[in-house]
């Protein structure tokens, strides 16, 4: 009975009822959508970095620190046997050397940077660069991202002088084309970067067969001399700036949930404030106060089943046309997160659940705090509508 | 055949206003008949609402004892007193005090459900109390399309409905106009002699003295007559 009354009493406040369920459910969308589109944003992110730099893992030259370009040519070596024999598939040789870049006639400090034309394991947009065959004499081919290119501006079929130091200390110079300008999506390996083929790289700096590290697609055991370094210690970074943003998002959660929680307290409130006579009178037919307290709190349990169930009506198919569409962010191209591209949610069925559940408890809990009142309600207060003041 | 229903021994009750302390009932004594047709008469203040209130059980004495039969009331649970309510007890408010989103028929089952009775088992006795108030033809309405006449008989068929042994009527006709006020006054009359449930009025409507057998004036939260 206390059922029947309650679902009554429900859905025939009408608007009242409606704008909560409305309020709460648009709530509910906007936290699903707020968390897939962060998970879809780290997630795009984090692909990029894997796809274009850090593959399974990088097996580092000894003494080599990407962080100390000064010393990058005192630590390049000679690829061991158990790395080279890898397919080309597993891995990635590249060699790192310091380099200037004198575009426009400015001097532009540039990572060098050459990668085995065989390797399928990073994705990069070096397609031009690896069909070029024509010999190193006259000038030599480079590629380069388009945030490099927008700095410097520089286009393809462009022509400027790049200098380097050989493997005996010695400057050399010589003039670079510019074969291609490539969407590179991460930073780390667009900005100050030139690619080169690793063959003439080698070649260029007189260091045959050397790397200064080897990606690759999995850890292939410990290698005499070589530190390997795991994707969670190459995106470190990173992964702090997830954690730091998930925290982030916790705390725009908890907000956008205690406005929920408030609006359906102050609903509640107002319910009970304006119920005050109805209250007395159930009182004055006979209804113990606790089944008041267990009829109001079930309206706003309805009220947030309604929520939850307008919040799946209204948000699935939202979410499922977002999912198609995506988040348009080539905004970002200035920024330096490794994404530029369209953002897809990503729906977390486990997150989206858990996240319901303790909306639906909140809900609940925010609709039976107020209600508690009426236990201590004197009826012939309640009467006159002066119970609560 | 001890036929009293509700007993007052040296009930006195106090409010607190602020800081002040307002004495609405004193060392009141008082017997209540079953089926007896009363009123306590009296100007605003004077404690009628009061007695009602504690004859209900919506309220308890500050000092002296209330029966219901034998069943000294201030001695009752919370829990115990709605039962009392539920069972005993039929409200007719001032203002109807109807359950706004409930038509006229759900007002009235109310508070046979709440008594524990099924739908199906009750819903002749409703559709008979409403036919009786005349207001079939209303049975579908909610309280917002009726007149307060109207309002005033649905209130007074959910509190009869239960078949209760007392109806506790505050100012039940001060809203009403002289015409609904006679028909309002005679339909309880004859309810009344119909359903043997004694029927006490708080009132300061001289109409109704001419309908009913006893009339109890209170002055400043004293029974200044009994008549």
């Amino acid at each position: 009975m206390n059922w029947d009354i309650a679902k009554k009493n429900f859905f025939r406040q009408g608007l009242r009822a409606s704008l909560n369920v409305f309020v709460t459910a648009f709530s509910i969308i906007a936290l699903i959508f707020m968390l897939s589109l962060l998970n879809g944003f780290q997630a795009q992110a984090t692909r990029n970095v894997v796809n274009t730099d850090v593959g399974g893992g990088h097996y580092i030259a000894p003494g080599f620190d990407i962080l100390s370009p000064t010393e990058w040519e005192d630590h390049t070596v000679k690829i061991p046997k158990s790395l080279s024999q890898l397919d080309d598939k597993d891995k990635a040789e590249v060699l790192v050397q310091q380099g200037q870049l004198y575009p426009n006639r400015r001097l532009y400090p540039v990572q060098i940077r050459g990668i085995s034309m065989n390797q399928s394991l990073l994705k990069l947009p070096l397609d031009n660069l690896f069909n070029f065959q024509k010999p190193i004499e006259d000038l030599i081919p480079a590629v380069i991202g388009a945030k490099m290119a927008k700095k410097t501006h520089l286009n393809k079929g462009d022509i400027l002088t790049l200098k380097w130091r050989d493997k005996s200390g010695a400057v050399d110079a010589k003039d670079i084309l510019i074969i291609d300008v490539g969407d590179m999506l991460n930073p780390r390996v667009d900005d100050g970067v030139v690619w080169l083929r690793l063959d003439h790289l080698r070649f260029l700096t007189d260091r045959a067969e050397e790397v200064s590290w080897v990606a690759v697609r999995n850890y292939v055991g410990p290698i005499l001399g070589f530190e390997y370094q795991s994707v969670e210690l190459l995106m470190a970074d990173l992964l702090s700036l997830w954690r730091q943003d998930r925290i982030n998002s916790k705390i725009l959660w908890a907000i956008l949930m205690v406005l929920v929680c408030i609006s359906v307290f102050n609903t509640q409130i107002l319910n009970i404030f304006k119920r005050q006579k109805e209250i007395g009178t159930l009182m004055a037919l006979g209804m113990e106060p606790k089944r008041i307290v267990r009829i109001f709190t079930l309206e706003g349990g309805l009220a947030a089943f309604w929520a939850l169930f307008v919040a799946i009506l209204l948000g699935l198919p939202f979410f499922i046309w977002f999912h198609s569409v995506g988040f348009d962010v080539s905004h970002l191209s200035e920024s330096t997160l490794p994404i530029r591209e369209t953002i897809y949610p990503d729906y977390q069925p486990l997150e989206i659940i858990y996240s319901l559940v303790i909306v639906f408890v909140l809900i609940v809990t925010a609709a039976w705090l107020p209600v508690k009142k009426i236990t201590k309600m004197n009826p012939t207060m309640a009467l006159r509508g002066r119970a609560i003041k | 055949m001890n036929n009293k229903l509700i007993s007052f021994h040296e009930v006195s009750k106090i409010f607190k206003v602020g800081d002040e302390n307002f004495t609405a009932l004193r060392d009141i004594n008082l017997e209540i008949k079953t089926g007896s047709f009363m009123s306590f008469v009296g100007p605003s203040g004077s404690g009628k609402t009061t007695l009602l209130n504690l004859i209900g059980g919506l309220d308890v004495p500050t000092s002296g004892d209330i029966f219901f039969k034998d069943i000294k009331l201030s001695s009752l649970s919370r829990n115990m007193m709605a039962k009392y309510r539920r069972e005993n007890i039929g409200f007719i408010f001032q203002t109807y005090n109807l359950l706004p989103v409930y038509s006229v028929y759900e007002n009235i089952l109310l508070p046979l459900l709440l008594n524990g009775l099924k739908e199906n088992t009750v819903r002749e006795r409703v559709i008979d109390i409403v036919s009786k108030v005349g207001l079939l033809d209303q049975i579908k309405k909610k309280p917002s399309q009726l007149s307060g006449g109207q309002c005033q008989r649905v209130a007074i068929a959910r509190a009869l409905v239960k078949d209760p042994l007392l109806i506790l009527a505050d100012e039940p006709t001060a809203n009403l106009d002289s015409k609904n006020s006679l028909q309002i006054l005679e339909l309880m009359k004859e309810l009344n002699q119909q359903y043997k449930a004694a029927v006490v009025f708080s009132t300061h409507d001289e109409k109704v003295t001419r309908y009913i057998d006893r009339e109890i004036g209170l002055e400043d939260g004293k029974i200044i007559f009994d008549k």
